[in-house]
């Protein structure tokens, strides 16, 4: 299962549509999620309108939160992302098999059953995990408090059956051809690492859409380089849930 | 993890109104709110009565129907578990029963289970007095031993989740929290979460719940110096920060060993941290010394013992 967590405090200004990049990320089968950030003041109508379509276009969800609740709500997305993602593969199968077309409409003692399956795949699928971190001028008080809760998600999602890999990207790079720095490879462990962003830009820019295609070409190559790692296959879990609801 | 469920479901978040009649779609059963007892990470309770009778329940509508079916389904397994130990008849009625409810254009779910009269610890230990952590700790630590024996963990321990009646009798609510030994903790409140302050991963085992014991208690005798503790950087937090208050606060210098063992993780199992929990309350209190008798007392004794046997001779004669 893959994701991209977007986390960001104000709109894209340069490249591609957000909305559009993270809509093809969808079609990649990345679920994008999006958190805006905010502390003093609101992140504006126009960012949290933007922040909502990413989300919807991502097949994902958004969020507005603080410094102070964002490794809360990191986790809240990250999890409830998970578990609707399984839910719409068990829909699936229940539209096929029962001609029904969610989990709410079997009657509670059904219902008692599919849960537990969807509990089962919720904590041992594996999971993929690309943070994406807006480093432009207005974030830089904010990093240190992302990097804690990219931390505490680690301690979590360490604790899960499944494997769970991150990685982490900030956007934008130090000059203009960089739209987005890989801070991180895959890793399961945090705890070894000192600093996560190092080499911060200067710049102002934010070019939201055009880091989602980097990223989404990091899913796809396994590096930025485009030299193949090749990623757990989707059939496998299909198949899994086939014989799960069955 | 506080915040659930989607902002679609907001509208009934804010609380449906009391008087309303809740009719099950799948069994028809009607009961009627009476009032709002809480909230929990996965939904709100409400006190309510079944139509035509007068008994009182306690009736949990969820936000999400996989999240509340999840808790639904700990709480089965935890009813089915049981069921064998005959003497345990507190657990086998906790879940009446689980149905939908049409409101507002939304299919809502719920659980009905028995409604438990009691106050969260942090009350009842300030009514009662802070000694009453004998008993409330004690009673928590046998409630948690069922619980762990049968292999699951309660992860999200905190004073709201502690549930106590008059005489210290203990009961614990939400059970959102619960995970399977092994999984990973699905809710947990920071101030009482390992992970929170660096003391270990969050992966459900009976120590994380024994460290959440442990916060709690200090959390009910020391609340500045554990809120202070709280706001540190989070590189610097550690379990070193949770001793230094166990170390200086008079008031948990009794429960100290204990404590250290329960955040060190160092128990072998939960009936060895009860056992010794209640070998600790019932040593001699070394607290407060024995009133020595006054002197006075003693001199009007003495005179009173010499009137007997002067009365005693008088008679005798």
């Amino acid at each position: 299962m893959k994701q991209i967590l977007l986390i960001t405090d104000g709109c894209s200004n340069v490249g591609q549509s957000p909305v559009m990049t993270a809509s093809l990320a969808r079609q990649e089968g990345i679920t994008v999620n999006v958190i805006g950030i905010v502390d003093y003041g609101t992140i504006g109508e126009l960012g949290s309108l933007e922040i909502r379509e990413i989300a919807k276009a991502g097949g994902g969800m958004s969020r507005i939160s603080g410094t102070e609740q964002l490794a809360q709500t990191m986790q809240m997305v990250t999890r409830k992302t998970v578990v609707q993602t399984i839910q719409q593969a068990v829909n699936r199968e229940l539209k096929q098999i029962l001609g029904k077309t969610s989990v709410e409409d079997l009657p509670p003692d059904k219902r008692s059953e599919v849960v537990e399956v969807m509990d089962e795949l919720t904590e041992t699928t594996p999971l993929d995990i690309v943070l994406l971190i807006d480093a432009s001028a207005s974030m830089k008080p904010k990093l240190a408090a992302v990097e804690e809760a990219i931390r505490d998600l680690m301690i979590s999602l360490g604790a899960r059956e499944g494997r769970s890999r991150v990685a982490v990207f900030h956007f934008p790079g130090r000059h203009g051809g960089e739209e987005a720095v890989l801070d991180q490879v895959w890793t399961e462990d945090l705890s070894g690492l000192r600093s996560l962003f190092q080499r911060l830009p200067v710049r102002g820019a934010t070019p939201t859409g055009p880091a989602i295609l980097k990223v989404i070409d990091f899913f796809r190559y396994g590096t930025i380089n485009g030299n193949q790692t090749g990623p757990e296959e989707r059939d496998e879990r299909e198949g899994m849930l086939g014989d799960y609801v069955v | 993890m506080k915040e659930k469920g989607c902002s679609v479901t907001t509208s009934y978040k804010a609380g449906i109104p009391a008087g309303t009649l809740v009719t099950g779609k799948w069994r028809g059963s009607r009961y009627l709110i009476e009032r709002r007892l809480g909230q929990g990470a996965n939904g709100v309770v409400y006190l309510v009565q079944q139509a035509g009778t007068r008994n009182l329940y306690a009736l949990k509508m969820g936000y999400d129907t996989f999240d509340l079916q999840s808790e639904i389904n700990v709480l089965k397994a935890l009813q089915r578990q049981g069921k064998p130990n005959a003497a345990e008849e507190r657990d086998l009625s906790y879940l009446v029963e689980v149905d939908d409810f049409s409101y507002a254009d939304k299919e809502i779910p719920f659980y009905v289970m028995r409604y438990v009269k009691g106050e969260p610890l942090s009350k009842f230990l300030a009514r009662r007095g802070s000694q009453w952590l004998d008993v409330a700790g004690l009673n928590l630590l046998g409630q948690l031993a069922i619980l762990h024996k049968g292999g699951w963990v309660f992860g999200d321990l905190k004073p709201d989740n502690v549930l106590v009646s008059t005489y210290g009798d203990v009961e614990l609510i939400d059970y959102g929290g619960v995970s399977q030994h092994g999984r990973s903790v699905k809710q947990f409140t920071e101030w009482y979460d390992r992970g929170f302050w660096n003391a270990g991963g969050r992966t459900a085992d009976a120590a994380y719940d024994w460290f959440s014991f442990a916060v709690v208690c200090i959390h009910m005798m020391a609340e500045s110096k554990l809120k202070a503790a709280a706001r540190q950087l989070p590189q610097t937090r550690s379990t070193a920060d949770l001793i230094q208050i166990i170390e200086q606060e008079p008031r948990l210098k009794s429960y100290s060993g204990w404590l250290k063992k329960a955040i060190s993780g160092s128990f072998k199992n939960t009936e060895e941290a009860y056992d010794t929990w209640k070998r600790m309350i019932s040593r001699t209190p070394a607290r407060k010394s024995v009133r020595r008798t006054p002197g006075w007392l003693k001199g009007a004794f003495a005179i009173s013992l010499f009137l007997l046997v002067c009365a005693i001779y008088l008679t005798l004669r």
